[in-house]
């Protein structure tokens, strides 16, 4: 029952999140062809760093497989997969609107209900992340391109193995706070933060929006595993960093 | 005696700087309805959280059913055959009435399908409206009947009838009296209410600033705890009473009034030495009891 009602507290944010991330990579596919027509009419006289962006975007989009992961995998589908992550971390769990006492007053350990709740959340934000890469070389045909599965699925690795850094550390915050708000500001405010900073170190390849974008397997076609395997200890990390903190708190 | 269910010897809780537990003592026999009675912020929820395993002590020690309420697995195994209504009545907004019914009963292997049939129709719930949707009172008698009926041999209920109006409050005391009478179970509540506890309690602990000032059986109390009233035919003299159980003196005109807590006739043995026209013995109620231990304090 525990299951039933962690499935309660987060299917809304499960279900938008779904529905936002498949239009999202549906839009992705759809809106190709227009973007494939627009390629030559890009100028290629503009000078400096906006004319490197806009080159590199034009190369980029002169190939499916480029288009798809620059605007699906590297913009638009890392993106919500990390808010979506943090909103899945922040719901439910042991705030005092949501029952606390209640909870805390049946015969089963804090332990317990962590996991089911983060185990709960892990699943819906696998559901979203391969869901959502799948779409894309389901619908690809319909715009007469294709998508290797084998491209979705490793891209959906990614995102999904990056983005329970994300949910890891959220489920992290709500064990700190009761405020339901604080934990989703923090985990927000953290990956903006984290955002900003990946460039300035030249965006590492194990840097967790690295891993989630899935550069090194669309240039190397090779999957970044140091990279994911650093964004699964850190997740698991902030885990356990929940749990022991949960043994130990007041309510 | 009865074997104590509930067992708390010096219990001290500290939550920043500020003291909510100053080395509480309880004890409460098996069977038994006990009152935990004391002014808000006494400590009686921080106590109570402390049993169900919600929050740590700092000190001293609290045992139910003979386990100890600060180890992880042991809480378990107390919670398994406790019911507990938090002074919240925090439940699940998101789940329906007849949702959060079959969600706890899962939890619990002797869960009376019973006792929650007789008490969705006699608190006349809803089962296919939102928690969220309940009124506060409504909200009470849900979380009440999810206590009742986990089978539990002991029900903690913290300020149960807090915030209800007065038929909701006699309802609820009355379904708890009846169920008590009906099952074997041992019931500590905390209250500010005197009156709930003289409606329903055989035992009272009365907790003041973290700490017990008076404990027992509330015939016993009612008993031991008197006042002696001293008339004079002049001005009554400054007299103090040193003899044991004797409190608070006051001193009015030609009266003599002399708190007992050890029954009256050590204080009245001493009074009839001064040479007063009248002494009486007057038994105190529970308002009175209270007052004047919580008074005495501090």
């Amino acid at each position: 029952m525990l299951w039933y009602k962690s499935w309660l507290e987060t299917r809304w944010r499960f279900l938008v999140g779904l529905v936002l991330m498949a239009c999202s990579a549906a839009e992705v596919v759809l809106v190709y062809p227009k973007v494939r027509a627009l390629v030559p009419l890009v100028p290629s006289d503009v000078p400096g760093e906006l004319g490197r962006q806009i080159h590199e975007a034009a190369a980029l989009a002169g190939s499916y497989g480029g288009y798809v992961w620059s605007h699906g995998f590297r913009e638009n589908l890392s993106q919500l997969g990390t808010l979506f992550a943090v909103l899945l971390g922040t719901a439910g769990l042991l705030s005092r609107s949501a029952g606390a006492l209640f909870t805390l007053s049946l015969p089963v350990s804090r332990l317990r209900l962590l996991g089911v709740r983060f185990t709960t959340a892990v699943a819906e934000l696998f559901a979203l992340a391969f869901t959502s890469a799948l779409l894309i070389p389901l619908l690809s045909p319909a715009i007469g391109a294709r998508y290797g599965v084998g491209s979705a699925l490793a891209h959906g690795a990614c995102l999904f193995v990056a983005s329970s850094v994300f949910l890891s550390l959220a489920l992290f915050l709500t064990v700190l706070f009761d405020d339901p708000w604080k934990p989703l500001l923090g985990a927000i405010a953290a990956a903006i933060g984290l955002a900003l900073v990946d460039p300035l170190l030249g965006a590492p390849s194990w840097s967790v929006f690295a891993v989630m974008r899935g550069e090194t397997y669309f240039r190397a076609h090779r999957l970044p595993w140091g990279g994911l395997l650093l964004s699964a200890a850190v997740s698991a990390a902030l885990f356990f960093a929940a749990a022991a903190t949960l043994r130990r708190r007041d309510f | 005696m009865a074997e104590s269910i509930v067992e708390v010897a010096g219990l001290h809780k500290a939550y920043g700087g500020v003291e909510a537990l100053r080395g509480l003592d309880l004890q409460v026999p098996a069977g038994a309805i006990c009152g935990l009675l004391g002014r808000n912020g006494a400590g009686k929820t921080t106590a109570l959280k402390i049993l169900l395993g919600a929050t740590r002590p700092d000190g001293g020690a609290a045992h139910v059913f003979g386990l100890s309420a600060a180890e992880p697995a042991a809480s378990v195994e107390i919670r398994r055959r406790t019911g507990f209504v938090s002074e919240e009545k925090d439940l699940y907004p998101v789940m329906t009435v007849a949702e959060i019914v079959r969600f706890t009963a899962a939890f619990f292997p002797l869960w009376r399908h019973d006792l929650q049939e007789r008490y969705l129709r006699r608190f006349d719930l809803p089962p296919e409206r939102k928690v969220r949707a309940l009124s506060r009172g409504m909200r009470t008698k849900l979380a009440l009947l999810l206590a009742l009926c986990r089978g539990a041999e002991l029900l903690v209920l913290d300020e149960p009838t807090s915030d209800l109006d007065p038929a909701s409050v006699e309802e609820v005391l009355q379904a708890l009296v009846s169920h008590v009478a009906s099952e074997e179970l041992t019931v500590l509540f905390s209250t500010h209410q005197i009156a709930d506890v003289e409606q329903i309690a055989d035992h009272v602990a009365i907790v003041d600033r973290g700490r017990t000032v008076v404990a027992g059986p509330l015939d016993d109390l009612r008993s031991s705890f008197c006042r002696v009233r001293i008339v004079f035919d002049g001005e009554a003299p400054a007299a103090t009473f040193d003899v044991p159980g004797a409190g608070r003196v006051r001193r009015e005109g030609r009266v003599l009034s002399v708190l007992s807590r050890d029954g009256a006739d050590p204080v009245v043995a001493q009074a009839r030495a001064l040479g007063p026209s009248s002494v009486e013995v007057l038994p105190l109620t529970l308002k009175e009891i209270f007052l004047e231990s919580v008074a005495g304090e501090g």
